[in-house]
């Protein structure tokens, strides 16, 4: 399920501003860093988990207005450049902040510990993860598909032209884009921190996955990045059971059968 | 004249450009480092650091190795065999290093190994544990201080005959590291403990190094019902697999748990008190198994220094410079031959313990550290209590097991 929210974040900035984001996994790790700095000074895990993903948006907005915005009207190779620049640059400021030994982030108390299901043990954090993924992308997709503020995203996305010359001021509605997705980067990663140890790689790992997902469900669709994870996820837990040592082709595998059968992805719109 | 002129420019410029070989005495010994510096395991790499420049600053003190000044110079082999076999050619033919230092990736060792004869210097491995470097692909220049894969796993065997366990699983890493301790494990535990039996291969469990979820690698593993479980899992995924598999209640003394890296001080500070009490854990050096005074020293000294319980890999490194200096005084010269030859049989006290290098195979005779976790109010994470310390020579298998022919 954090792949999912991951998944969202990437496909939200690819879709609404055309951006393939490599640095997404990076926010994905600061957010789990500056989460466990936050709990080092207020030892809780929920402000970490609201405070830390915040401060990594405030970061995300940064970078768009000063970095990103000067690449949008070129061609895609300096996005992908400019983009991978700031994958290498936030890994090593947190190698150079943080040090590269692995740091363990305790889940709070109400979420620790297992409950029983049949007969096996399941941890109590994991449902959480399993609920709150679905909930904050429900409440996203919502957003997108009713609110006026969504209306204005979907408007400016599909004719940033237009939009403008209604009034709509396309450039801070990017910005805000951009934080909104680096926000749900940073929020899979403090929800991570508890599940995982933390070391500046944690971002490179996931960053492939979620593009697997991402381009499996459809760049740009919400229901897509879903499918997709779930799919994923599926997959990976029973194929470790199953299938061995097979099981780690499986994402490349589902990836090409997807992309064969349907080029555009399960939910993806011909362009 | 004109020409003879330049030409004897050309030749004074030859001369000025040689001379600082030939001039000696003057100039530091220069020890080349090659450790992981960046990426998801350069914490090993920065404990390698601290280590080796602690024993620098410590021999250049008390008047260096010969009376030269000892100079420490350090690259990323980025765990890649490529750019390991690159660093170390620069350090050899551009910076002049006597010797070289290092590895922390057994895929880098096996690869760069056969190469080492052509640079003419000697490499002294202090991590990387594969059997093959001072096995199948061993040679002249090629040596090992630190406890190799074989000696290790023969030290869980022998635990594991005592804990009564008699069906053995195990969870490593896929590749050859976590395959190669399975198959040692099954092959030494067999011959201590004939009625040992171990579960079919497609029960045994290794997941991609690149896992962070191990719940399914958990629930595979306790439906194969075995009552004792070797971990070959190390850094990161080790810590993961530890939290998560204590959830599911992996560690509530229903399985025998021996874990061959589980003692490395990275994995028990990032874990603190959330590490399970009562499982076996491993490690290449522990700072409090050996009780002699050049042991207390060092660790006295690495705590001053870095304020942090010395690692087995920071331990590798001194240990791999004061190795170096016995040799160089023992031979009498940092000439690659005589260093080769003096390391050959050396016996040199580190703060491990006393070691020897086997001139066989290249690999140290040293004792293996174990020990059962337990909490301590006096140290931070948890310690070894009771520890268990096996001589080095009977865990090291002989000679003619470890398929090596030295030319």
């Amino acid at each position: 399920m954090l792949l999912f929210l991951i998944s969202v974040g990437l496909t939200t900035v690819f879709g609404v501003m055309g951006v393939l984001n490599f640095a997404h996994g990076s926010f994905f790790m600061l957010g789990a860093y500056m989460c466990m700095q936050i709990m080092h000074i207020i030892p809780s895990f929920w402000i970490g988990l609201i405070v830390g993903p915040l401060l990594v948006a405030l970061l995300g907005i940064i970078i768009e207005r000063f970095l990103l915005r000067k690449v949008y009207g070129r061609e895609v190779a300096f996005q992908l450049l400019l983009t991978f620049a700031i994958l290498l640059v936030l890994d090593d400021g947190v190698r150079l902040i943080w040090g590269p030994a692995y740091h363990v982030v305790e889940a709070p108390a109400l979420l620790a510990g297992v409950f029983p299901l049949f007969d096996k043990s399941y941890p109590v954090y994991r449902l959480f993860l399993v609920i709150a993924g679905p909930t904050i992308g429900l409440d996203l997709w919502s957003f997108f598909r009713f609110s006026k503020w969504g209306k204005i995203i979907r408007s400016a996305s599909s004719d940033g032209e237009m939009a403008q010359g209604i009034g709509i001021r396309v450039p801070l509605l990017f910005t805000l884009v951009f934080a909104l997705g680096t926000w749900l980067a940073a929020v899979g990663g403090a929800l991570a921190a508890p599940h995982q140890s933390l070391a500046p790689s944690m971002g490179e790992r996931i960053i492939i996955e979620s593009f697997i997902v991402v381009v499996s469900g459809g760049m740009g669709s919400f229901p897509g990045a879903f499918i997709g994870a779930l799919v994923l996820g599926l997959f990976e837990s029973f194929g470790t059971v199953f299938l061995g040592r097979v099981q780690m082709a499986i994402p490349y595998i589902l990836l090409a059968v997807v992309l064969l059968i349907r080029p555009y992805g399960l939910f993806g719109k011909e362009v | 004249m004109k020409r003879i002129f330049i030409s004897f420019c050309l030749v004074l410029f030859m001369v000025v450009m040689v001379s600082p070989c030939a001039v000696n005495a003057a100039q530091p010994v220069k020890i080349g480092f090659v450790y992981i510096m960046s990426g998801p395991a350069a914490t090993y790499g920065q404990f390698a650091k601290k280590g080796a420049e602690l024993a620098i600053d410590e021999i250049n003190k008390s008047g260096g190795i010969n009376g030269q000044q000892v100079e420490g110079l350090f690259e990323d082999s980025t765990g890649k065999p490529d750019v390991g076999l690159r660093v170390m050619r620069k350090l050899v033919f551009q910076e002049k290093v006597k010797v070289l230092v290092g590895l922390d990736s057994s895929g880098v060792a096996k690869t760069v190994v056969p190469s080492i004869p052509q640079l003419k210097v000697p490499l002294i491995i202090t991590h990387a544990a594969t059997p093959d470097v001072t096995g199948s692909v061993c040679n002249r220049n090629v040596f090992r201080i630190a406890l190799n894969l074989p000696q290790n796993v023969k030290t869980a065997s022998l635990i594991a005959k005592e804990s009564g366990a008699k069906k053995w699983n195990t969870i490593g890493p896929d590749y050859s590291f976590g395959h190669q301790s399975w198959e040692y494990f099954q092959q030494y535990l067999k011959a201590e403990m004939p009625d040992a039996t171990f579960v079919s291969d497609d029960q045994a469990v290794f997941p991609p190094s690149k896992t962070t979820d191990f719940n399914p690698y958990i629930n595979k593993l306790m439906q194969s019902n075995p009552d004792g479980i070797l971990v070959s899992l190390w850094g990161g995924n080790l810590i993961d697999f530890i939290r998560q598999g204590k959830e599911l209640g992996l560690f509530n003394g229903q399985y025998k748990i021996l874990c061959t890296l589980g003692a490395a001080t990275e994995v028990l500070s990032a874990l603190g008190d959330k590490m399970p009490e009562g499982i076996w854990v491993g490690t290449r050096y522990w700072f409090l198994a050996n009780p002699s005074e050049r042991n207390k020293k060092f660790v006295d000294a690495y705590w001053n220094r870095y304020k942090e319980y010395p690692s087995y890999n920071a331990h590798g490194a001194y240990a791999a410079v004061y190795a170096y200096k016995a040799a160089v005084e023992k031979g009498k010269s940092t000439d690659t031959d005589k260093v080769i030859n003096a390391l050959e049989g050396l016996t040199v006290e580190v703060p491990a313990g006393v070691i020897t290098i086997r001139p066989e195979d290249h690999q140290a005779i040293t004792d293996a550290h174990w020990g059962v976790t337990a909490a301590d109010p006096n140290y931070s994470i948890r310690i070894l209590k009771p520890m268990k310390i096996l001589k080095g020579a009977d865990i090291t298998p002989p000679v003619t097991e470890t398929g090596c022919s030295m030319q």
